[in-house]
């Protein structure tokens, strides 16, 4: 059954591991370009958080930003391909082309059948998607130093850690149950874009509850020092105690900004801290970076069961 | 007599209609049996039963040993070569015969070749050796001769038939044309609109059966008839058992097409065998 399930399947292993292998080299030489840039232009004390390494800090970060616009994309494409490529054609194909009738009445039960390629397939995109993490994961360091953004940053977020693999495995999933309800590969497809597409943009409005959020009072500034954090929703906070969102204070003049100036609004702020007001921020701290990975895991994990039961139920009713 | 398949009040139902109903039949081992009907019959439905491709909704049917199947139009993995086409069959296969799966080479078909690039008689030749190399008790063929040309027909029947010269293998063959089944089967049930209506060895019901032709007025009274078809002042119709007394009748042996679609027109009429001859 493994020869069986290389042997149908190795083109999209192929292939994938050819893109994960052409995406390690782009990395690879871009992190050695940078360091070497470093080594040659970096003024004594940096990279660091230090004032005098801002040349070099936005000399990275162009470098970064040129290869982060290749890939930015790979958190939604990299599982819809899956999906797609993987997923769909192990049932969908077999409907579509009435082969079921010729696999499924060999030796092997149908039970078997499924549960080496399911399971095969699987391993396999959770280990591609580990691989990508991984290769993410040690690029990133030679651009960011000091402030990061794996939290902060959704699209980042899901590149890194465990979030890859339980994206493509869930894509996988995803894939094989579009495949035994359409019986058409093409539908089968377009479900799997559609569906990693909603579930991505629903899981990213849901994290914001995968936490209590943590609050913080802040006084003579809205903004949040910490870059990485995750902002949930933020209030006014009247002398007395009480939270609002719209302060009613009839002393501060909030003025109308025109085009990019935020002057007017600034004074407003001003105006509000000095009348005793503070701007409560609820926000996720990086610190919980991994317990939303395990979350998020869980969840695409348990939804890959469901989504592979689903589909084995199908495939054994008729 | 061993039965090699044996279905018992099989039943399928298909959303709000039955697509087979209130089957019981029995093929002995060692026979080759033809499955007629015509189309939407239930004949794919019934093998799908058979070979455990579709759970049946009512009844069973039961198996005596491996089974193989080739399913309406051969379906095989395009993309493979016939000799991946060929280890897909020994990988996934516990009895597994490497001299039966060699008669390709001998039928001149190239290992090498994509199974997508083959003819039609080829494909064929591969799709019926992927299942004889698997040496079953009980082979089934859902339409294994539609869409071949003549001479291909021959050679895929002639494939098959030899290997049932040599051992015990029980075939059951579907196909709506009967001519193609006349020379090489030895068992008959028809299958007509979900309802199975004949079930039997073939010599013993042509045996039992007549085609008498005669004027309308003769009478038919004292004889089972089981259909007939009018052509003027001519009636001629088939009968089963005994002949009618009235001597204008003149009688001979029908023919297997002609038992067969003496049946198919009458729809309600039955030849099985006795409930307790079942298994018999």
């Amino acid at each position: 059954m493994i020869w069986v399930t290389w042997r149908q399947h190795r083109a999209q292993i192929l292939v994938t591991a050819g893109l994960l292998a052409l995406l390690g080299l782009l990395l690879l030489g871009s992190a050695v370009e940078a360091g070497r840039y470093v080594a040659e232009h970096a003024p004594p004390g940096c990279p660091g958080t230090d004032a005098t390494c801002g040349d070099l800090a936005a000399a990275l970060d162009r470098r970064y930003d040129a290869v982060y616009s290749l890939f930015g994309w790979m958190p939604l494409v990299a599982p819809a391909l899956v999906g797609a490529f993987w997923g769909v054609p192990l049932l969908g194909r077999e409907y579509e082309r009435g082969t079921h009738r010729l696999a499924w009445t060999q030796s092997v039960s149908v039970r078997r059948w499924l549960a080496v390629k399911l399971s095969v397939l699987g391993a396999t995109a959770v280990a591609g998607g580990l691989l990508l993490s991984l290769m993410v994961s040690l690029w990133r360091p030679v651009f960011r130093v000091g402030a990061d953004s794996t939290f902060g940053n959704i699209g980042v977020f899901n590149m890194v850690g465990v979030q890859p693999a339980v994206w493509w495995l869930y894509a996988f999933a995803l894939g094989v149950a579009a495949g035994s309800l359409t019986r058409r590969t093409l539908p089968a497809m377009a479900l799997v874009v559609a569906g990693v597409t909603v579930t991505m943009f629903t899981l990213f409005r849901l994290s914001v509850h995968y936490a209590e959020p943590a609050r913080v009072e802040l006084s003579g500034t809205v903004v949040l020092e910490d870059p990485d954090a995750r902002l949930v929703s933020a209030a006014w906070v009247e002398p007395s105690g009480r939270e609002v969102t719209e302060p009613s204070v009839g002393g501060c003049p909030r003025g109308v900004d025109v085009g990019q100036s935020d002057r007017n609004a600034r004074a407003w702020q001003a105006c509000l801290f000095g009348e005793g007001y503070r701007y409560a921020v609820y926000y996720h701290p990086p610190s919980r970076f991994w317990r939303f990975q395990w979350t998020e895991a869980g969840i695409l994990t348990l939804a890959s069961l469901a989504l592979g039961g689903l589909a084995v139920r199908r495939a054994r009713r008729d | 007599m061993r039965a090699a398949l044996e279905a018992t009040g099989l039943g399928v139902r298909r959303r709000r209609t039955w697509v087979l109903r209130e089957c019981s039949l029995s093929v002995p081992a060692g026979r080759v049996a033809a499955l007629v009907g015509p189309n939407g019959a239930g004949k794919t439905t019934l093998m799908h039963t058979a070979v455990g491709l579709l759970r049946p909704t009512e009844g069973n049917v039961r198996v005596a040993g491996e089974v193989a199947f080739v399913a309406q139009d051969k379906p095989l993995y395009d993309t493979f070569t016939v000799a991946e086409t060929l280890t897909f069959g020994r990988r996934t296969n516990t009895r597994w015969d490497d001299a039966v799966a060699d008669r390709l080479t001998g039928l001149g078909i190239p290992p090498r070749r994509k199974v997508g690039t083959l003819s039609g008689g080829q494909r064929a030749q591969v799709a019926v050796t992927l299942a004889l190399a698997r040496r079953p008790d009980l082979l089934v063929l859902d339409e294994p001769l539609a869409n071949l040309d003549p001479l291909a027909r021959h050679d895929v029947m002639r494939s098959i038939m030899a290997e049932t010269a040599d051992r015990e293998l029980t075939v059951l063959l579907s196909s709506h044309v009967v001519s193609d089944l006349e020379e090489t089967c030895d068992w008959l049930v028809v299958l007509n609109g979900g309802r199975l209506q004949v079930s039997g060895d073939i010599e013993e019901l042509l045996d039992d059966h007549l085609v008498l032709t005669g004027p309308v007025e003769a009478s038919a009274a004292g004889a089972r008839v089981v259909g007939e078809s009018r052509t003027g002042r001519q009636v001629s119709m088939l009968v089963r058992g005994t002949p009618p007394q009235d001597p204008r009748w003149r009688a001979r042996r029908p023919g297997l097409e002609e038992l067969v679609m003496g049946y198919l027109r009458s729809p309600e009429a039955a030849a099985l065998p006795r409930p307790a001859g079942v298994g018999a």
